[in-house]
């Protein structure tokens, strides 16, 4: 009884204006921003996004746990690559000019992780 | 001498990282503005966009950095392509056949062409703030309960905190409410969105209260004191004087700190400060204190003194502390209680216990009907109310719920009331369950005795057998007074070693509630809290036991008696008069009321029962318990041991300036206490209440110096105000209403509640004196008099031949609560 879950009354969203101008604000910056990246004549980088090395021709998924080791991936079981409520991914960031792979987690629920689960099945069948 | 420890008080404060807006701190739900420098959470609380979100809109900043303890550690939020770091630009892509994700910039590198051929699906690509809030995968979203928890801030305050940071960046959301000097303080409310709202309410009418509270002390500076030096028992020095105003405004108490200055010519300069340990009473006017250091004490002068009050912050500080705690620290209250406390709705919880088979306790009286019904409902909620009105047993049944409580196992029970006495009798009675009590006393009270003063920390570690060291040092010290500085570093850390001994092992510890404040309960929790009398005590002050990790209350007390007292009206006007139990009554939390009194003959029960308890106390005594058989005094009714004694006496004001006196008045209250001693009443059992302390002095002195009886007779009759009556009982109760001047109002007794207390404290007869005519324009005591008139027992006349008094007096008006 210890932790007895407490059950409050939600308190609901409360609408006023300034609530209304910041969800315009916010649109108004979204377009802004992305409108002057397109009407910049930006210089980037060629693309090179290889895929990490010791993620290459493994079929097998990634286990949970914290950096993402090769010897790690070798024993990802299959209820390992399902967390309780959501789906093990990694992150590929780059340091300096090293790739580095962060573990983390997209809950079920998300949008994304709905989208995976579903190309997965697909890709099953097929 | 051992002040440091106070000054080192812990004052909770948030971390760094917490929310700007809301105060939210789990490190796996903020995120950091790198332009502005704060952190924000990603809950949206009642707006509509996250908090971080809210901000980087309203204060157009695009960049921001992950907490290193959140779920993706250090990790950069940047473009793997081209490093932009603009939050409204990144999403992320996933690998085709991989389950790996790269954060890119919708544009341009998420639109490059040759994505595709190199095994990641940029159809999939997806912004990281989604539903205006950060994705939760990259920043946790507070949890509902975690969220009710946090500050609740509107998107208004948002707003105007947003615009105060351009000019101000280091302001706090308590600054758009904080108040000018000459302006009124913010009411208390009756609901509070969340504890930073409630402290910033609270804090600073507690201020006001604390400044009133010093000026007033620090202002009475008096001169030409005439000293009487004594010893006391420890060895210590006792300086006796009067002072030349009376106590009034002083409000001197046992334990204050006063400092005494020689200023004569016969010695050197000398000061020193000392505790109270004696107030005005019936055997004399004077003040003791008992001085901390007897060194230079100029013993041998007694003229050319000054008085000046050591004014202390202590009880203001932890109140202030508490109120923070309360806000900033989740652990402090169990999220049940803290929503409840401030007016949320709340499912109801019932708690897991083992009732007992038996609900008396072992050592105490068998229980009533309504008592058991108390103990056994408060045992199984986490929060109760119980209403005892006079009489009912209320600290009996305190008692029996505390033994309970200790028997569930759930850790020690911290009991507080708000003043010492209360401690005391509640001590008393808990220590004749059986339970190991420890009565925590403040240091500058260790010097005045009490009935419980053998369970006191200070005298229990003194009976420690089991560290021998502490008692040879204990019995130096006592002995010379004084130790060398080395002796003191190792008795003070052996005591201090003690104590924390004594306290773990206790079932219960009692203080006062500004007791529980003491740093050596700080690293305590207590998750059971029982708060006597709490009715008199102010919410800050009752929030100081609260917070020290309660998960289940209980507030004893009576809103129909005397409430708490606030010196500084203009704090009294905002709401800080009233106590959190009340509060807690007007949210529609009912309290459970104890509803058979022992106290009062049954006639002089029936009227407080009406006016104040609807009707339905019951009698526990009949009017043979409460008849004293042979006593000669002339009661108009002889199955009515009450009556209202008209007079019609002038008032003056007193020499002080402040009170009323009303020499009439004072004679007839002589008469009437001269005759029940000369019935055989014995003076102890006679209590005088007159409202002002004025009319107190001056009644002490006309009956020693003009009764017809021994002195010492009476000098045993103890003379108080209301207020010093609450919570106890005479077999016999005098009230002197004084205030007869018909342009001002009847002052004082206008409060319901003191007449209450003022007509329940007897328990044989109450005889009334006053002058009705005046007296019954209050709608309240205009019912009172048309009642005793309905009785025949409103009276005037000489002693020996009491007649009606056929006095008009106002119809009485319908009482509205
Ligand atoms: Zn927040
Ligand atoms: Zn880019
Ligand atoms: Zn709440």
């Amino acid at each position: 009884d210890e932790e007895a879950e407490v059950k409050v009354t939600k308190l609901k969203p409360v609408a006023s204006k300034e609530d209304e101008d910041f969800m315009a604000a916010l649109d108004l910056m979204m377009n802004e921003t992305i409108q002057a990246r397109t009407q910049e004549s930006l210089k980037v980088p060629q693309l090179d996004i290889a895929l990490p090395t010791q993620l290459k021709n493994k079929t097998k998924k990634i286990g949970a746990g914290a950096p993402a080791t090769p010897n790690l991936l070798e024993k990802g079981a299959e209820d390992e690559e399902r967390g309780e409520s959501g789906l093990k991914f990694l992150l590929m960031t780059r340091r300096g000019n090293k790739q580095q792979l962060t573990n983390f987690e997209i809950p079920m629920t998300a949008e994304f992780a709905t989208k995976f689960k579903e190309r997965e099945q697909a890709e099953r069948i097929e | 001498e051992e002040e440091p420890e106070e000054n080192q008080f812990y004052m909770k404060d948030l971390p760094k990282h917490a929310c700007s807006y809301c105060g939210i701190h789990d490190p796996a739900c903020v995120v950091y503005c790198n332009a502005s420098k704060k952190w924000f959470c990603n809950g949206r609380g009642n707006t509509s966009g996250s908090h971080i979100i809210n901000h980087l809109v309203r204060a157009k900043t695009k960049e921001v950095t992950l907490h290193r303890d959140g779920p993706l550690g250090e990790t950069v939020l940047e473009c793997y392509n081209c490093g932009c770091r603009n939050v409204f630009l990144l999403g992320f892509i996933p690998a085709k056949a991989e389950s790996v994700v790269v954060l890119l910039c919708r544009h341009p590198c998420a639109n490059l062409s040759n994505l595709k051929d190199m095994n990641w699906d940029p159809s999939q690509w997806l912004p990281l703030i989604n539903d205006r809030s950060f994705l939760s995968w990259l920043v946790k979203v507070p949890s509902e309960q975690e969220q009710l928890r946090g500050r609740q801030i509107t998107a208004q305050q948002i707003n105007k905190l947003e615009e105060l940071w351009k000019d101000n960046p280091d302001a706090k959301l308590e600054d758009l409410e904080r108040t000018g000097l000459d302006e009124e303080p913010t009411q208390v409310q009756l609901r509070y969105d969340d504890a930073y709202q409630y402290q910033n309410i609270f804090g600073p009418l507690v201020k006001l209260e604390a400044d009133y509270d010093k000026r007033l002390k620090e202002s009475q500076t008096q001169d030409n004191i005439v000293v009487r030096w004594d010893v006391g028992l420890n060895k210590k020095r006792i300086a006796y004087f009067c002072l030349s105003k009376a106590n009034d405004e002083m409000k001197l108490m046992h334990g204050d700190e006063l400092k005494l200055r020689y200023v004569g010519e016969l010695q050197k300069p000398w000061s020193g400060v000392g505790h109270v340990i004696k107030i005005p009473d019936n055997h004399s006017d004077e003040i003791a204190i008992e001085l901390k250091s007897n060194a230079g004490v100029p013993e041998t002068c007694t003229h050319n003194f000054m008085l000046d009050f050591v004014w202390k912050s202590t009880s203001f500080d932890r109140m202030q502390s508490a109120l923070k705690t309360f806000a900033v620290d989740e652990t402090s209250v169990w999220g049940y209680i803290y929503h409840k406390l401030l007016g949320h709705e709340v499912e109801d919880i019932a708690l897991k216990c083992t009732l007992p088979k038996r609900f008396s306790a072992p050592g105490l009286p068998e229980l009533n009907h309504s008592q058991v019904y108390a103990v056994k409902t408060v045992l199984q909620r986490p929060l109760s109310l119980i209403q005892g009105p006079p009489g009912t047993g209320k600290t009996v049944t305190s008692a029996t719920i505390v033994y309970h409580m200790v028997k569930q196992n759930n850790g020690a029970v911290l009991v507080c009331a708000p003043s010492n006495i209360a401690v005391d009798q509640l001590t008393e009675k808990i220590h004749k369950t059986g339970l190991k009590v420890v009565r925590l006393c403040a240091k500058s009270r260790e010097a005045i005795d009490s009935p419980v003063s053998f369970l006191a920390l200070h005298n229990q570690i003194r009976s420690m057998d089991s560290v021998p060291e502490l008692n040879k040092l204990q019995q130096l010290k006592d002995e010379t007074g004084e130790l060398s500085s080395g002796d003191e570093k190792r008795y003070r850390s052996l005591k201090k070693q003690c104590e924390k001994e004594l306290l773990q092992a206790a079932d219960v510890i009692c203080c006062t509630c500004v007791g529980a404040g003491d740093p050596r309960l700080a690293k305590l929790q207590f998750s059971s809290v029982l708060i006597d009398e709490s009715t008199q005590a102010t919410e800050p002050e009752c929030m100081i036991p609260v917070i020290l990790g309660c998960r289940q209350l209980i507030l004893v007390g009576d809103h129909c008696q005397l409430g708490p007292v606030v010196m500084c009206k203009k704090a009294a006007r905002a709401g800080l008069s009233q106590s959190l139990f009340e509060r807690l009554v007007v949210l529609g939390i009912r309290p459970i009321r104890l509803q058979v009194q022992y106290r009062m003959h049954p006639a002089l029960s029936s009227f407080p029962s009406n006016i104040f308890y609807e009707g339905s106390l019951q009698n526990g005594v009949t009017a043979a318990d409460r008849t004293r058989s042979g006593l000669d005094f002339p009661w108009p009714q002889p199955d009515k041991p009450m009556f209202f004694y008209s007079t019609f006496g002038t008032e003056e004001i007193s020499s002080s300036g402040t009170s009323y006196l009303n020499r009439t008045e004072a004679a007839n209250i002589e008469k009437l206490a001269t005759r029940l001693l000369r019935a055989g009443v014995k003076p102890e059992q006679i209590g005088i209440i007159t409202p002002y302390e004025g009319q107190r002095a001056y009644q002490v002195q006309h009956m020693q110096y003009n009764g017809s009886l021994n002195k010492k007779l009476y000098m045993e009759i103890e003379v108080a105000s209301v207020d010093a009556f609450q919570g106890r009982e005479k077999d016999f109760i005098l009230l002197s209403c004084v205030r007869s001047n018909e342009h001002q109002g009847i002052g004082f007794l206008n409060d319901p509640r003191r007449l209450n207390v003022a007509l329940t404290r007897a328990r044989y007869g109450v005889i009334i004196v006053g002058n009705p005519k005046i007296l019954s324009r209050q709608t309240l005591w205009c019912h009172l008099l048309t009642n005793y008139r309905e009785q025949k027992v409103l009276v005037e006349g000489p002693l020996s031949s009491l007649k009606e008094c056929f006095v008009s007096i106002s119809k009485p008006r319908k009482l509205v609560n």
